[in-house]
């Protein structure tokens, strides 16, 4: 059952930020993927309050919901790498090596935020 | 690439739905893969940082940078951002299958353990994206 939970929140993780990268490129059409930079920022500071209130909470499952799934559906690892791979690619240096420079320390940063409100 | 910026309320509803299907099924992957390491608590007497560095998901994060590269070089590249087979497999599964918070999460656990150790982790993770998204391009060479 809770691993049933956990894919069902994670696909509710990937359309929430499908749905955001929608929304930001009907309004500002671009190749720039600026949404999946925000999307992984917002899932890691969910993470960061979740996994503080969370920690050594007997109710694992909500655990494994809300961290690996949701959150998980959330963020994007290989969107965050091979998007910047193909503009640099196309000679997007300056774009490639903003986005592998600042995705990190906006997640860490809004990690370290979500803790901190959970404290 | 002529990117279909708008969509009708029912091809939204289908594009969704292909974000949650390849979100399911890559969220499922990941989660059993993960499992597969048995990771001591970061409060046992057991724990140290290098016992604590998560590398199914950093493997998997490499892995899923280097083949969403390669297909977003190769049969993907025409593909607008709303095409149903893009967002099921570079959105949806990929996205579920690959994870930021849960690299976040096991860095964490590094922190109270080793600071130093926690930076090298997330170095090597952001070294390991860089990889995995060259060799997406260039291996292999057509």
């Amino acid at each position: 059952m809770t691993l049933l939970l956990v894919c069902l929140f994670g696909g509710v993780g990937c359309v929430v930020r499908y749905a955001v990268e929608y929304a930001v490129r009907r309004h500002h059409p671009t190749r720039r993927p600026w949404a999946t930079v925000a999307a992984n920022a917002a899932g890691c500071g969910v993470a960061g309050y979740a996994a503080y209130r969370l920690v050594g909470t007997a109710d694992v499952r909500l655990h494994d919901v809300v961290l690996t799934g949701f959150c998980g559906g959330l963020t994007t690892f290989s969107s965050a790498f091979a998007i910047p791979a193909i503009l640099q690619r196309e000679h997007h240096w300056g774009y490639s090596l903003t986005l592998i420079v600042t995705t990190p320390l906006l997640c860490g940063g809004l990690f370290a935020l979500g803790m901190s409100l959970a404290h | 690439m002529s990117a279909n910026i708008t969509l009708k309320p029912r091809q939204f509803v289908m594009v969704l739905s292909s974000a949650a299907a390849g979100g399911i099924v890559g969220t499922f992957l990941r989660d059993e893969l993960v499992k597969l390491d048995h990771i001591p608590s970061a409060t046992s007497a057991l724990a140290t940082w290098p016992n604590q560095i998560p590398w199914p998901l950093l493997i998997i994060n490499f892995v899923g940078v280097y083949l969403a590269t390669r297909l977003l070089r190769g049969p993907l590249r025409q593909h607008d951002p709303n095409n149903l087979t893009r967002v099921l497999v570079i959105t949806g599964f990929f996205g579920g299958l690959t994870s930021y918070s849960g690299l976040f999460v096991d860095l964490a656990s590094i922190w109270h353990l080793s600071v130093w150790g926690s930076i090298l982790v997330a170095l090597g993770a952001i070294v390991s994206g860089v990889v995995g998204g060259w060799l997406g391009l260039v291996v292999p060479r057509r």
